[in-house]
């Protein structure tokens, strides 16, 4: 989540600075960043000249995004074509060389019952993780908010941020040892004479188990965000509120909770935004322990499809479809976060 | 164990399996998921595909006079008579260490050129470093500088999508046949050198040990209609057993099944769950196999001319009785719970530990995992059972192919490249009792393996450095030689040929079949339902469903495609 924060804030620091305006204009240095502050109103030459240092740190950063993230997107062109990577001297050049099919890569994928039955399985999970995990982090921060001795905060701080840093794979193990049909419950079930059960097997449960897991791993994680907008409070609402009467329950509501709100909102924006994207490695690791039926999404749609039964072309299109949806959702999502009357991802 | 160390077994020992060999899976099983070979029920990947750019046939296949205008003429090797006579298709088996000084050279002289070559080849585990003393002996005998691209085996299929794709192919590349889906057929095709000029005919003989290589395994090298790859001959007879804990087996005094009935009801017997004891793993595999199934393993072999109708395996009711029967096991709560996941660890883990007592796998597991237990635990002792008809007495097998891993030279290379890699194989594909063959397998005295008792043993050194790599790019005929457990070799051969001698030939055996690419992805969902049915996430009856739309969206047009490819090229069937 903390990249997510860090996403969003880009664009909005950056507005202002973005819309640069060619003026005519001989003013002194001195005016000349004065008026830059307020109104932006400078040569561009000039400020190219003023801001150079803080243009060529931005380079390499603009220089991965440009090759690792822009450059790439031009492979969709493959989305249209019935693309073979084989049929020239790299795959590159293999774009230029194969057919293009307008549409009819679309049309596959809508016609295909795996892709609507990946999109379902996909949305069913987004709502559970939305609605069971999405309140589990503020509720955590709220509650190490109130722990107020520095060293046990510290504590409390690190044990629920430490299972972000274990890989999916070692999480899944852990889950399976203590859930599955083998596991340790299982087990000391059996030897007190009673049934044993596999919750890591069973279709019917996988998308809470998958939720539980990411509350296990990732909640915690998420608490950092809501504890930076915590201790931006200002500590003499607090202070004014309980002089006028108000109990623990009405500060959390009537302070905290408002503190919290944009932040929330934000989240909010972009976790619907990235609605389609529900986990891939932790779904990828588990689709084979109940089978595609519960466990495909787009993501492993796509990868099953592309890499493993090499159909690019086709995968390239169902990528495509999910960005188009996820861009639609994210700009719906901001709208109307903004109709609330909250600042939502970007400013308008 | 080193998973690579697998290959100095049986020469069936695909590390195969393709199946769900997802990105993460060499980090949740063992590293011996190497071996989790098995081309048993590997998916469906294509033999071969279209692609005219080679110059060769779009699709189809090449038999016949076709064939043998470019195979290469066959000389048998005579270095050292196998200690057990290769009969039903099985393996030879050598059961004698023979002494460094008896070694024969099979190669008269160094027949690299010295030119730097690169080869890509699927790795299980860790690689060693590239310069390793092992890699330098190899090459200083052969008279080249190859430097290897080992690529983890687990995600081999992904890797050579995209190094195909790229404008950097590796002189020589190592392609499996279970990572045969998709289009990289047709980039075998287009990508690689056709070997004809160096190898068809009597020109090979320059190659004595090429020449030894069995025409079956030849033949299953033709792509596109040209020699392109340098086989990895394989015995015929299924690589699939099953395996049993023989220890435990003796002490409780279970009998060997002889049904699908009696496999049950024994398995039943042997399950005590709050022991942590389960009677098997998954054993698909082994259940096709007792139920006459046709191979799944390649797809032109589940076609089979039956009172003068092409059918394929999915059709037969010997498939559907399979899968039923297997998913009857998982009902029944014998199979170990973790296989239902399928990703979480390694069945000859838990057969090891005695949490499963039977399992099935490449025939090679026999040995290794007896070498490896033979220290930890000396009184464990595994065999292979018989696999027992499903209605009792012999079961009906089928042939699988004479080989299935190849190497293939990057289309372009000069002579001097395609010379030296033709080195490196010939090299690699000298027969037991060589000196050759004991470089490629054990390394160098006194670094990679010391001679104790008469018996090379590798050294740590050894057991990290000495790997299969070397010998994808070319093998000798199918033998098994393990000096040192002598009684597992003959076992292993025994048991070959037992189940040789009840295998017959589906009609397209050995052929290496390019199936048109509008039909290439008509069964891909088809591995996933069996998985699906026999865990009791879908029915029998779901399977009878998708093999009646399979028909209809193209099935029966491949019937008539492959008919015709039968009657022009007549059939392989014994």
């Amino acid at each position: 989540m903390s990249t997510l924060d860090t996403e969003a804030a880009e664009p909005a620091a950056q507005a202002p600075g973005v819309r640069t305006r060619r003026r005519a204009g001989n003013r002194d240095r001195k005016s000349d960043r004065h008026r830059s502050r307020t109104d932006g109103r400078v040569p561009l030459g000039r400020r190219l000249r003023r801001d150079r240092t803080l243009l060529l740190m931005t380079v390499p950063a603009l220089v991965l995004v440009v090759v690792f993230n822009y450059v790439p997107i031009l492979g969709n062109v493959v989305a249209f074509q019935d693309y073979d990577p084989y049929v020239s001297t790299n795959g590159i050049t293999a774009m230029l060389e194969s057919p293009w099919v307008g549409l009819a890569q679309f049309e596959r994928v809508f016609a295909d019952p795996w892709f609507w039955h990946a999109v379902e399985n996909t949305f069913v999970l987004f709502l559970l993780q939305l609605v069971l995990f999405f309140p589990v982090p503020i509720a955590l921060a709220l509650l190490v908010n109130s722990v107020l001795r520095p060293r046990l905060r510290a504590v409390v701080q690190a044990v629920l941020y430490l299972p972000h840093f274990f890989s999916w794979v070692l999480v899944i193990t852990v889950f399976q040892q203590i859930l599955g049909g083998a596991g340790i419950i299982a087990q000391t079930l059996r030897q007190h004479g009673h049934e044993g059960f596999d919750l890591m097997t069973d279709p019917a449960v996988f998308k809470f188990l998958v939720t539980a897991e990411g509350i296990w791993k990732d909640a915690g994680w998420g608490v950092i965000v809501f504890l930076a907008a915590l201790a931006a409070v200002n500590q003499d609402l607090y202070e004014a509120a309980a002089m006028d009467g108000a109990g623990r329950w009405r500060r959390m509501w009537h302070v905290t909770l408002p503190a919290l709100r944009p932040v929330i909102a934000l989240l909010l924006v972009l976790r619907v935004g990235d609605a389609l994207t529900v986990g891939f490695e932790q779904l990828l690791l588990q689709r084979d322990a109940v089978g595609p039926g519960a466990a495909e999404v787009l993501d492993t749609f796509v990868w099953w499809t592309g890499l493993r039964s090499q159909d690019f072309s086709y995968a390239a299109a169902a990528g495509l479809i999910k960005g188009v949806v996820g861009l639609v959702l994210v700009l719906s999502a901001n709208k109307v976060a903004h109709l609330m009357g909250e600042q939502g991802v970007y400013r308008k | 164990m080193t998973p690579n160390a697998v290959s100095t077994g049986s020469r069936r020992s695909t590390p195969s399996r393709s199946d769900s060999g997802q990105s993460r899976r060499g980090f949740l099983a063992s590293t011996a998921v190497a071996a989790a070979a098995v081309a048993g029920g590997a998916p469906l990947l294509a033999a071969c595909g279209g692609g005219d750019t080679g110059g060769g046939k779009k699709d189809g296949t090449t038999t016949g006079k076709d064939a043998a205008k470019i195979l290469p003429a066959f000389a048998a090797s005579t270095v050292v008579a196998p200690d057990i006579a290769p009969k039903n298709g099985s393996a030879a088996g050598f059961t004698r260490a023979i002494p460094a000084a008896e070694l024969k050279a099979s190669v008269a002289a160094k027949k690299g050129k010295g030119g730097a070559l690169t080869v890509m080849a699927p790795f299980w585990g860790p690689p060693p470093a590239s310069d390793n003393p092992y890699y330098k002996a190899m090459n200083e005998a052969i008279g080249v500088r190859a430097t290897w691209q080992n690529q983890d085996g687990n995600v081999y299929d992904q890797k050579l999508g995209a190094v195909l794709a790229s404008s950097e192919i590796p002189d020589v590349v190592v392609v499996p046949g279970w990572n045969l889906g998709g289009k990289i057929p047709s980039a075998i095709n287009a990508k690689f050198e056709d070997l004809g000029p160096y190898l068809s005919g009597d020109k090979v003989k320059a190659y004595p040990n090429l020449a030894a290589i069995p025409t079956d395994a030849w033949q299953r090298s033709i792509f596109g209609g040209k020699l392109r790859g340098l086989p990895m001959p394989a015995s015929y007879v299924t690589n699939i057993a099953p395996f049993y804990r023989k220890d435990l087996f003796d002490a409780k005094g279970w009998q060997l099944p002889k049904s699908a009935d009696e496999f049950l009801a024994l398995a039943k017997e042997i399950t005590s769950a709050k022991a942590k004891v389960w009677a098997c793993g998954d054993m698909t595999w082994t259940a096709y196999n007792m139920f006459g199934v046709l191979p799944g393993n390649d797809k032109a072999l589940g076609w089979h001319l039956l009172d003068g109708k092409l059918i394929n395996r999915i059709e037969t009711p010997e498939y559907l009785e399979a899968l039923a029967w297997t998913r009857k096991l998982y009902d029944a709560g014998v199979v170990h719970p973790d296989e239902k996941t399928q990703n979480q660890g390694d069945t000859s883990l838990r057969f090891t530990a005695g949490q499963c007592l039977v399992y099935n796998n490449d025939l090679s597991h026999w040995y290794a995992k007896t070498s490896e237990q033979a220290a930890q635990n000396p009184a464990f002792a595994m065999a292979a059972m018989d696999i027992p008809g499903h209605a009792g007495g012999t079961p009906k097998l089928w042939a699988t192919n004479p080989a299935n891993i190849w190497a293939f030279v990057r289309r372009g290379s000069s002579k001097a490249v395609v010379e030296d890699a033709l080195a490196i194989a010939d090299f690699t594909a000298a027969p037991y009792g060589t000196k050759e063959r004991m470089l490629t397998d054990y390394g160098v005295e006194g670094v990679h393996h010391t001679v104790k008792d008469g018996l090379p043993v590798k050294t740590d050194k050894g057991n990290q450095e000495v790997s299969s790599s070397w010998l994808f790019v070319a093998s000798p005929a199918p033998y098994v030689a393990h000096p040192d457990t002598p009684d597992v070799t003959r076992a292993m051969i025994e048991w070959q040929q037992r189940m040789g001698a009840v295998t017959s030939k589906s009609s397209f055996y050995g052929m290496t079949i390019s199936e048109p690419s509008q039909w290439t992805g008509l069964m891909n969902d088809f591995e996933q339902l069996e998985k699906d049915i026999v865990r009791g996430r879908k029915k029998v009856s779901d399977m009878q469903q998708a093999v009646s739309e399979w028909k209809t969206k193209g099935g029966d047009e491949l019937r008539d495609w492959y008919r015709k490819l039968l009657d022009a090229n007549g059939s392989a069937a014994s």
